[in-house]
């Protein structure tokens, strides 16, 4: 038998793995775990009624805009999905400048959020530049279609990078090969580039969707007074009525929906494995 | 069946094709032979329509096909790297082009259980990819090229990546199945054994160019150019003019070649190539032989069947012969090379 030999790695000589792994679960615990206690304990009412937040939490105002926020997340998340794909499909197939144009969509990051929004909200005014050539701006300020709009425009970075990887992983040789098969380009996306990219698609898919489901910028900035998502309702119970009890019930609540959501889509289309299976 | 006129691909400055011209007859086995970026895959690919050539014309069956995209032109690829469907069944991958070219479910059914039994991966037919050897991929990619009975077969290094036994084994598979469906099949190897072992006919390209067109046999005794003399086999070399033409003399240095070219002419520069079966090794010279020169074994190779053994005459010149079975000489032994001069090639 051979001995192996031994790897030099005075790092973890000095310092033994399970205090790696503390330090990992600590800052975990510290940042994540325990606020989130801290919110659940906050959320009950120990003076009277236990529950009393929630039910206030479940009185329709909220519900109505937990039910905006998961309508407009499961609006945008497909529609970015699309733009997305074919925007990582542009990029890898199109064009040369595949740098240039992956530095072109990650440049809006590079801007504040408040910003971008406030910027389609000048675009989308009275005096802006799209009433002025089309009469009309679609009916895309303050209402539903902008929020959309907003998150879209937002969160498209978010969607084409897992996506844009996933895409170029394909082997050229099965899409020449598809072709020389006799699948026109529409036929090779369905049948070969899009199933090989599934994993993008969850990873991307995943990611905006929460992002969109807890965005409170873009409702505030381009939605209207109908438009109010539950991030919003969080804040305004916290710093305008000061009650951190109810935003904390409502922070419970969501949270819970979101996860039941996650285990559900999890249970029809195994995460891990698809992820894996790269 | 297939005409390639002109055709020419150009990479920015990098001319890959240079003006390539040749035609395949229906049924007939064809190999593009030649060295890394001879421009024998580029050529291949242009044919599937996968590059777009910048000049010359492709005709398939009288067609041309020259700017139409690869789904329009009924050909079937098979690639190194087999590119088989990683989230299709072996089935699915073999019913693929079929779908693609709009059969009807029975069609599909029947031909997908056809040609999987022609390449003997009938029992495979749930089976995914990656759960096959690589030898079983070639042969599932093989049966999905051929399953929608394209006019052409193209098959691009596909033997590259197997071990030599394999390779073999394959090889005679692949001739089997060509003579079985009888498809008009273009090969691209740069392995000269492979193109001459299962070739009608091998077109030898080098930097773009096609340097010669011939059966096997021909390309091998009757290469046309120092090209093909040198790629295709080994041979010792003597370059030198010709002294006179009857009989024909070579002057190589201090050594007069004797040879047979009737288009040599006195006082022009030739080169004479020797095969090494060509070369009889011995250490009892016939007196008589024209061309006789003595010289030192400095290696030999026993390979079972036979022995390759590399004699270095007096000028430091190293021929390659090869002997049947166990030669009588070793390494050190002072021998004689002979040769005939009907034997030799003067290009």
């Amino acid at each position: 038998m051979f001995r192996s030999v031994p790897v030099v790695d005075t790092f973890r000589d000095r310092l033994p793995a399970t205090i790696h792994v503390l330090f990992g679960i600590g800052f975990i615990a510290l940042f994540l775990l325990l606020p989130i206690a801290l919110l659940v304990i906050n959320s009950l009412n120990f003076g009277g009624e236990l529950l009393e937040n929630y039910r206030i939490a479940l009185s329709d105002v909220y519900l109505r805009a937990i039910f905006n926020s998961l309508f407009i997340a499961a609006v945008t998340t497909p529609i970015l999905l699309l733009l997305a794909f074919f925007v990582s499909y542009f990029i890898i197939f199109q064009t040369e400048r595949t740098r240039l144009m992956l530095g072109l969509v990650l440049l809006p990051m590079w801007i504040a959020y408040i910003i971008r929004y406030l910027g389609i909200q000048l675009f989308l005014y009275p005096n802006g530049p799209v009433v002025s050539v089309f009469d009309t701006n679609f009916g895309l300020l303050f209402s539903t279609a902008g929020v959309v709009l907003g998150l879209v425009s937002g969160f498209l970075p978010f969607a084409v990078l897992p996506i844009y990887n996933s895409l170029s992983g394909v082997d050229r040789d099965l899409i020449d090969a598809s072709s020389v098969m006799g699948a026109t380009r529409l036929s090779t996306i369905r049948h070969v580039m899009v199933p090989l990219s599934i994993p993008g698609f969850v990873t991307a898919g995943l990611l905006v969707f929460i992002l969109s489901a807890g965005a409170f910028l873009a409702p505030d900035i381009l939605g209207g007074p109908s438009d109010l998502m539950i991030a919003n309702m969080i804040e305004r119970s916290y710093s305008e009525i000061f009650d951190i009890n109810l935003a904390a019930a409502l922070a419970v609540i969501y949270t819970g929906i979101l996860l039941t959501l996650l285990v559900a889509f999890n249970s029809y289309l195994n995460i891990g494995e698809v992820l894996s299976d790269v | 069946m297939l005409e390639v006129q002109n055709l020419r691909k150009e990479y920015g400055d990098l001319v890959a094709v240079d003006d390539i011209s040749f035609e395949l007859e229906s049924g007939e086995f064809a190999t593009l032979l030649g060295p890394s970026g001879c421009g024998k895959s580029t050529t291949l690919h242009s044919i599937a329509g996968l590059v777009e050539p910048t000049g010359g014309n492709m005709l398939l069956d009288g067609v041309d096909v020259t700017n139409k995209p690869p789904y329009e032109r009924n050909v079937g690829l098979v690639f190194q790297s087999k590119a088989l469907f990683p989230h299709m069944t072996v089935a699915e991958n073999v019913s693929y082009g079929l779908r693609m070219n709009g059969f009807d479910e029975e069609t599909i059914e029947r031909r997908v259980s056809e040609y999987l039994e022609l390449v003997e991966m009938e029992t495979h037919a749930t089976h995914q990819p990656d759960e096959l050897s690589g030898g079983q991929q070639q042969r599932v990619s093989l049966a999905r090229a051929l399953a929608y009975e394209p006019e052409i077969l193209l098959l691009d290094e596909p033997l590259t990546g197997l071990d030599r036994v394999l390779r073999e084994r394959m090889r005679n598979e692949i001739i089997k199945i060509h003579d079985a469906v009888d498809v008009t099949t273009l090969y691209v190897t740069h392995d000269q054994q492979e193109a001459l072992a299962m070739s009608d006919r091998v077109i030898v390209l080098s930097d773009g160019r096609v340097q010669q067109i011939a059966e096997p046999e021909k390309l091998y005794h009757r290469p046309e150019n120092p090209f093909v003399a040198e790629f295709i086999g080994k041979s010792t070399q003597f370059s030198g003019s010709i002294e006179s033409t009857d009989p024909t003399l070579l002057q190589n240095g201090a050594r007069t070649v004797h040879v047979e070219s009737p288009e040599a002419t006195q006082g022009t520069e030739h080169t004479a190539y020797v095969r090494p079966e060509s070369i009889e090794v011995t250490t009892e010279p016939d007196e008589t032989a024209p061309n006789s020169f003595s010289g030192t074994v400095v290696h030999s190779e026993y390979l079972g069947n036979r022995t390759e053994m590399e004699v270095e005459l007096s000028d430091g010149t190293v021929v390659d012969a090869v002997a049947d079975a166990v030669p009588d000489v070793t390494n050190g032994d002072r021998v004689t090379v002979q040769f005939e001069p009907s034997e030799v090639i003067v290009l």
